[in-house]
């Protein structure tokens, strides 16, 4: 190996090794497209050198670089000079070989690491990550200071463009339904906006929304109680926060396993609650419907009655995004049914005048807005 | 090899030579490192398979090489994720907010901003796919490419699409062509230009059958339903007429979409024939023999490979479309491989990130 370096020209052949160190090869030179053929060879110490009857040039060892494997061949690249192509045959003389860039197939990670051994570890890394932003939201969502959800909430909706319903008599109606199923020294904001869909929605912020077209549906005022006390249950429990959290880690997790982006733009504006959170809302509409011995048989009426109009999956898509509907069902009515205590003796939630005064909140406000879009 | 390549005489100037065993030891660990890493590693996936691709066809003597890379893929996603997926969101997140806030036209109109925006970004990721794809293609070290951004493309494919759709569709042969040649003639190779003049004209004829077809389908249907009725009734009396009669109309729904599917695929056929064949480049002109049959088989056994593997033989797609692609194509005339220089344009540094943010091919 130790050769003369200041010697170039008389590198290889003039060398009783040369034939270990000289293999034929053929190059482009990225200039034009004329092929060149020849010999490369090793000049002995860091560089090679190319020999043909059209073209002669050197480089050093280090300026070359793998690009890649033809049937019989192997394609070689340089830094400097970005199109030169140098074509060698695959039996390439051991005394060069090693001189040569190691062939690279995957990609510099997966190639340092050796096929198992990098699906084993990315394996393991993107379970993990699915745990993460699977999980995340569960234990981060409570977490979340309730003054940044109400600063989210407010971009999000602000003050729903005035069609908040209010009279003095049905605000305070309303004020005392609330005060019956939500116990809290700070309550929530609860309003009947001026939409004619059965629905109501809990938005981020703690701010709960009963629809008038939920509020005409209502037989009784118990039936509000249950349905506004479930809402209060999703904000107290903060699952609101938990479920933008999951909505948004998934649509991060398919915008990496979707070649669309649109797709995880979507995906963003569909949220809903998980059953585990639907049921937890439920259960805490319950105890505190007890606490305030008010019936929990209104609101096991309007999920029967739910159930009958618009079938046991009635997991309506979700209004605008992020205001999300709730599914009602038969089950859910059952298990209001059995939570009423046959002997006790329920006082009724609102008197006939404060019942008749929300179901007319929204028809006597006179600057209430009205929602065109829908 | 100096000199003139003459490819009169030759069987096809385009040869593929890779075979799907190969390319399975490729598409497969390919698969299994995509899912492991959540889908990151498809960029890299794409770079290996297209180097297998191109690198396993000869254009004359020599093989195409595929000089791109999976990092540039990637920081092309991450680009278009960056400049225009977020602000996408940040649109929409403002267009709800302001229904909700009782700005409902408002909150309309900023979606249809974002819509539109999405419409222009369609046509310049359709040029930029073009381009990204010939920069990065090299035949005796010699590259492709375009100087050209595709910015004023993108304006160019909304007005031409909207044009073409407006007189019930009659112009759509038209829009489809000249954009072809607007993309093309903006392309080069080497020193050289493309040239591309497609005459809608050809291909008209075969856009006609659209119009014409659900006809000639409705009565052909009707009757079949008909004959069905009556089928029906000759085996089982007024229920087997009533039998017949559904499954009439149910071979009559099959018949239209099949049919109109056919005729789609009929005109696609033409449509490459026609495009590929005003295509030239300095001496060379190119033809695609593919014919409405060959489409079709195409498609059939698509169609098959993937059902019946569940979905695997989907990965096989991207190898089956280029020898598709490479078996039909041809090039006839001469090269003077001295006057064959390198491209002056500018290559970006980026993959093709917005077509493949929209999923769709560049040619």
């Amino acid at each position: 190996m130790a050769k003369a370096c200041s010697m170039p020209s008389t590198w290889a052949r003039s060398d009783p090794m040369g034939e270990a160190f000289e293999v034929a090869a053929e190059w482009y030179d990225g200039i034009n497209a004329v092929r060149h053929s020849g010999e490369l060879s090793w000049d002995g110490c860091g560089a090679f050198m190319l020999d043909g009857p059209t073209d002669r040039q050197s480089f050093a060892a280090t300026d070359l670089r793998f690009g890649e494997t033809r049937p019989g061949k192997i394609v070689y690249r340089r830094d400097s000079v970005p199109d030169f192509r140098l074509i060698l045959p695959e039996d390439i003389p051991p005394g060069l070989a090693v001189r040569l860039p190691a062939k690279s197939e995957y990609g510099a990670w997966v190639d340092r690491l050796g096929l198992g051994k990098a699906v084993a570890i990315f394996g393991v890394v993107s379970a993990a990550a699915v745990a993460l932003f699977m999980t995340a939201p569960d234990w981060l969502g409570p977490r979340i200071p309730a003054s940044w959800e109400r600063n989210i909430g407010e971009a999000m909706v602000g003050d729903f463009g005035g069609r908040i319903c209010h009279t003095p008599e049905g605000d305070a109606a309303l004020a005392k339904l609330l005060a019956k199923v939500d116990p809290a020294e700070e309550k929530v904001r609860a309003g009947i906006a001026n939409m004619g869909m059965v629905n109501a929605v809990a938005l981020p912020g703690g701010q709960v929304l009963l629809f008038d077209g939920l509020v005409q549906q209502a037989e009784s005022p118990e039936e509000l109680a249950g349905v506004l006390a479930h809402e209060v249950g999703h904000v107290r429990e903060r699952h609101v926060m938990t479920a933008l959290l999951r909505q948004f880690g998934l649509s991060i997790l398919l915008a990496g396993a979707d070649s669309s982006v649109t797709n995880g733009v979507f995906g963003l504006a569909s949220m809903g609650y998980s059953r585990d959170a639907e049921r937890e809302a439920d259960d805490y509409a319950r105890a505190r419907m007890a606490d305030s011995n008010i019936s929990p048989l209104g609101a096991a009426g309007f999920f029967e009655r739910m159930s009958e109009e618009y079938g046991d999956s009635a997991d309506a898509p979700a209004l605008a995004g992020w205001l999300a509907s709730h599914p009602s069902s038969g089950e859910r009515a059952e298990a209001y049914r059995d939570a009423a205590d046959g002997d006790a003796r329920y006082t009724p939630v609102l008197t006939p005048e404060e019942f008749a005064a929300l179901k007319s909140m929204c028809e006597e406000d006179p600057d209430v807005e009205t929602f065109d879009l829908f | 090899m100096h000199g003139a390549q003459d490819m009169e005489g030759t069987n096809s100037a385009f040869v593929f030579e890779g075979n799907w065993r190969d390319f399975a030891k490729i598409a497969f660990p390919n698969l299994l490192l995509t899912i492991v890493t959540l889908g990151i590693y498809r960029f890299w996936a794409t770079a290996r398979e297209r180097r297998y691709l191109w690198s396993r066809t000869r254009f004359v003597d020599e093989h195409l090489e595929w000089a791109g890379t999976g990092m540039e893929l990637f920081l092309g996603f991450l680009m278009v994720f960056v400049l225009f997926g977020i602000p996408y969101v940040f649109l929409t997140f403002i267009a709800q907010a302001l229904v909700a806030r009782g700005y409902e036209a408002l909150g309309v109109g900023l979606t249809f901003v974002a819509l539109t925006a999405i419409f222009y970004l369609l046509g310049v990721a359709r040029f930029r796919g073009l381009r990204y794809r010939l920069s990065r293609t090299r035949w005796r070290g010699i590259r492709g490419g375009s100087d050209d951004g595709g910015f004023l493309f993108g304006l160019s494919y909304m007005w031409k699409t909207i044009a073409g759709w407006i007189p019930l569709g009659l112009l759509i042969p038209w829009s489809m062509t000249s954009l072809w040649n607007e993309r093309w003639n903006a392309m080069s190779f080497g020193p050289f230009r493309f040239e591309s003049n497609a005459a809608a004209g050809g291909v008209f004829v075969r856009f006609l059958l659209f119009y014409l077809a659900p006809f000639v389908l409705f009565v052909g249907g009707m009757i079949m339903a008909g004959m069905g009725m009556l089928a029906g009734y000759g085996i089982g009396g007024e229920d087997g007429m009533r039998v017949g009669g559904v499954v009439g109309i149910l071979g009559l729904v099959l018949f239209f979409y099949l049919g109109l599917g056919l005729i789609a695929v009929a005109f696609y056929a033409k449509f490459y024939r026609e495009v590929v064949g005003a295509t030239r480049w300095r001496d060379l002109h190119f033809s695609f023999e593919a014919s409405t049959l060959d489409w079709v088989k195409l498609l059939v056994v698509d169609a098959v490979l993937v059902v019946f593997t569940f979905g695997i033989g989907l990965i096989f797609l991207s190898y089956r479309h280029w020898k598709f692609f490479m078996t039909h194509l041809e090039a006839g005339g001469e090269i003077l491989l001295d006057e064959l220089t390198q491209s002056e344009t500018r290559t970006a540094k980026h993959g093709e990130g917005l077509l493949d943010a929209f999923d769709m091919g560049a040619i």
